[in-house]
């Protein structure tokens, strides 16, 4: 019952039919065709990026860069810089299975007090809850082969931070991840992993949908518009993409019988239903994501960022009085070189200790919130700003990390912090406490991305209800990150996975 | 612009007692391939951070000429101060300069085997076309 795979075409147009038509192949797109397929339906995945098997991932940054981030990692949040906002960088990624084939393979499950504050706020009841969520969570541990980090995957940064937590009196743990214990710990997460250790969707659930269950998956082809008829979601079009030239192939359509669901990211979905003509004033806001930022403990001894996984070890200690997650999080040498202070002779000296830096991050689960929309050029404009208390959080996780690098024995932390020394030695550690709250004083990343969708119960500030069909639409669903309307204070691809599956079992229930 | 971009990255990272900088090594070829395979306002965005690399020792170092013509040490002076420069700006210049100049450098082999650490295999670049 093979399927078929349509990649980058040119020429005259071309037309498909499937019973769902899923838009965007990453966490939520891919569990919900899978789901779908397997319930007996013919399902067309259609994906902006191209598919790339493991064996052609590639290994340099450069490499990764043009072939799995979205648009080379050019897409950032931007307030006013006339204001004096912050450019903070976005790290998506653009090719069959999304994000999760780039990310660090973190699995969390939905922590209770989040669900507690769905029910209550935004009315979902008995849709998602422990146990319809949970059950969820357990077939996706099993078909990801989710275990917790051991051997090889533990770096010496990994072991020397869990130490450190173990010391203080704080909840520390190794991270459990979608990844075999085959695992070499060759710190290839960030650029997917050529050993198919790392458990994704691109070479588990998509082609099992296409290969044993008959279903079509596009690739290289952006979704332009869900094609809406008479109220009613019957399809997608939109024009093929080559991923080397970026030349325009021809156009695509789509026609789904039974319903369209859209998942091509809390950066993505939004725009999509933009384009397609919905109007809802809640969409495109309540966009959402968990900032991060490191801080370097230069070590005696080497600590080998380039051995193990590249985050093998969390904490939630601080989870809820303070709104920060601590992670290890090692860093390639030429994303590492950007990242470290000054340039010249003084980078290049300090770049003489990567093998004995290792780096610890703060995510904050952050209060701001803001914008995703359709830009005057086609493209993506994301507004967002951390809030002063949001720098906060992440100053007070800052310090908190470089007493733990100093406890470890570290001889001095690298804040990367503006307004701040480069350079903190082990009775320097007040100094974070002065350190800026102006967010253009830090190099912010934003990893987890939530909303421009968000689901709720209220029509006038939610996109989705909450089962995830769009408001004013039939048979049109919205199941990724997009969705969700609060950040969660953890990895978010457990959630939005166990989401989208929840979902497209309640289609498939009727 | 090559050779300038080239140039601008061997200031960046330049050669240390420790470790070979982007002056001995050569950054062109990867900066040839970012031009052919980069889309525009990645492109666009290198050359106009180059350029101001060029102009802005008058903002660093208070002498009004292009960064070429100051010797090695004015050089390395002015990018050591454009990275921790009080403009925001200009901060993100030198960023995007060392994010792009750090994957030329990360990647080379002459200063992978010095920090003996694996080497790069090839990036194929390959995807399902059918």
């Amino acid at each position: 019952m093979s399927g078929q795979h349509v990649a980058f075409q040119d020429g005259a147009p071309q037309v498909f039919e499937a019973d769902y038509v899923v838009a965007g192949s990453g966490a939520g797109g891919a569990a919900a065709a899978v789901t779908l397929a397997r319930a007996g339906f013919k399902v067309a995945l259609v994906e902006a990026g191209p598919w790339r098997d493991p064996e052609a991932y590639p290994s340099s940054m450069y490499g990764t860069m043009r072939d799995m981030f979205a648009d080379w990692g050019q897409l950032v949040a931007m307030g006013n810089p006339l204001a004096g906002d912050a450019i903070i960088p976005i790290v998506q990624a653009k090719l069959v299975g999304g994000t999760p084939v780039i990310n660090s393979a973190i699995v969390v499950r939905t922590p209770g007090d989040v669900l507690d504050d769905w029910r209550e706020r935004f009315g979902l009841g008995d849709v998602f809850n422990e146990a319809t969520i949970g059950a969820k969570q357990d077939q996706i541990e099993r078909e990801l082969s989710v275990t917790e980090t051991a051997g090889v995957g533990m770096g010496p940064s990994a072991s020397a931070m869990l130490k450190a937590l173990i010391q203080r009196g704080a909840e520390g743990h190794a991270i459990n991840r979608n990844v075999r214990e085959e695992c070499e710990g060759v710190m290839q997460c960030l650029q997917g992993c050529k050993r198919r250790n790392k458990r994704t969707a691109n070479f588990l659930w998509i082609p099992e949908m296409k290969d044993e269950r008959g279903g079509l998956v596009l690739s290289c082809a952006p979704v332009d518009k869900v094609l809406l008829e008479n109220g009613q979601a019957v399809g997608v079009t939109g024009r093929w993409l080559h991923p080397e030239t970026r030349q325009k192939g021809a156009t695509f359509t789509v026609r789904a019988k039974r319903g369209v669901l859209v998942a091509a990211s809390a950066t993505g979905s939004a725009p999509i239903l933009q384009r397609s003509g919905i109007k809802l004033p809640a969409l495109g806001e309540g966009w959402r994501a968990h900032p991060g930022a490191g801080v370097v403990g230069v070590y005696p001894e080497a600590m080998d960022m380039h051995k193990g996984a590249s985050q093998s070890v969390a904490s939630l200690h601080y989870r809820k009085d303070i709104g920060i997650k601590l992670e290890h999080l090692s860093l390639p040498l030429e994303l590492f070189a950007a990242r470290v202070g000054g340039a010249g002779q003084t980078l290049v000296h300090k770049l003489e200790a990567y093998r004995r830096c290792a780096m610890w991050v703060s995510a904050v689960r952050a209060d701001a919130v803001g914008t995703v929309k359709q830009n005057w050029l086609g493209g993506v404009s994301v507004k967002y700003q951390p809030t002063k208390k949001d720098i906060a959080r992440l100053r007070d996780g800052s310090k908190i990390i470089a007493e733990m690098h100093f406890a470890m024995g570290a001889e001095k932390v690298w804040p990367g912090v503006f307004g701040l020394k480069p350079e903190i030695g082990p009775d320097e550690v007040h100094l974070f406490d002065n350190a800026p709250l102006d967010n253009r004083s830090y190099t912010w990343v934003l990893s987890h991305l939530f909303g421009g969708c968000t689901l709720g119960k209220d029509p006038n500030t939610s996109v989705v209800a909450p089962d995830l069909h769009v408001r004013g639409v039939k048979n049109l669903h919205v199941v990724d990150a997009a969705a969700i309307p609060t950040t969660l204070g953890v990895n978010p691809q457990h959630t939005i996975m166990a989401l989208a599956m929840v979902t497209a079992e309640r289609l498939v229930g009727g | 612009m090559l050779q300038l971009t080239a140039w601008t990255f061997a200031r960046i990272f330049p050669t240390t007692a420790g470790l070979p900088g982007l002056d001995a090594i050569d950054a062109r070829p990867l900066i040839r391939q970012l031009t052919a395979e980069a889309p525009f306002t990645i492109r666009a965005t290198l050359w106009v951070s180059v350029l101001l690399f060029q102009v802005t020792p008058l903002l660093t170092l208070g002498i009004p000429l292009p960064a070429r013509w100051l010797s090695d040490a004015r050089v390395d002076e002015h990018a050591q101060r454009l990275s921790v420069s009080n403009v925001y700006l200009l901060r993100q210049i030198m960023l995007m300069l060392k994010t792009i100049g750090g994957l030329c450098w990360g990647a080379a082999p002459e200063v992978r085997q010095k920090l003996s650490m694996p080497m790069y295999e090839a990036d194929s670049g390959r995807w399902r076309q059918s």
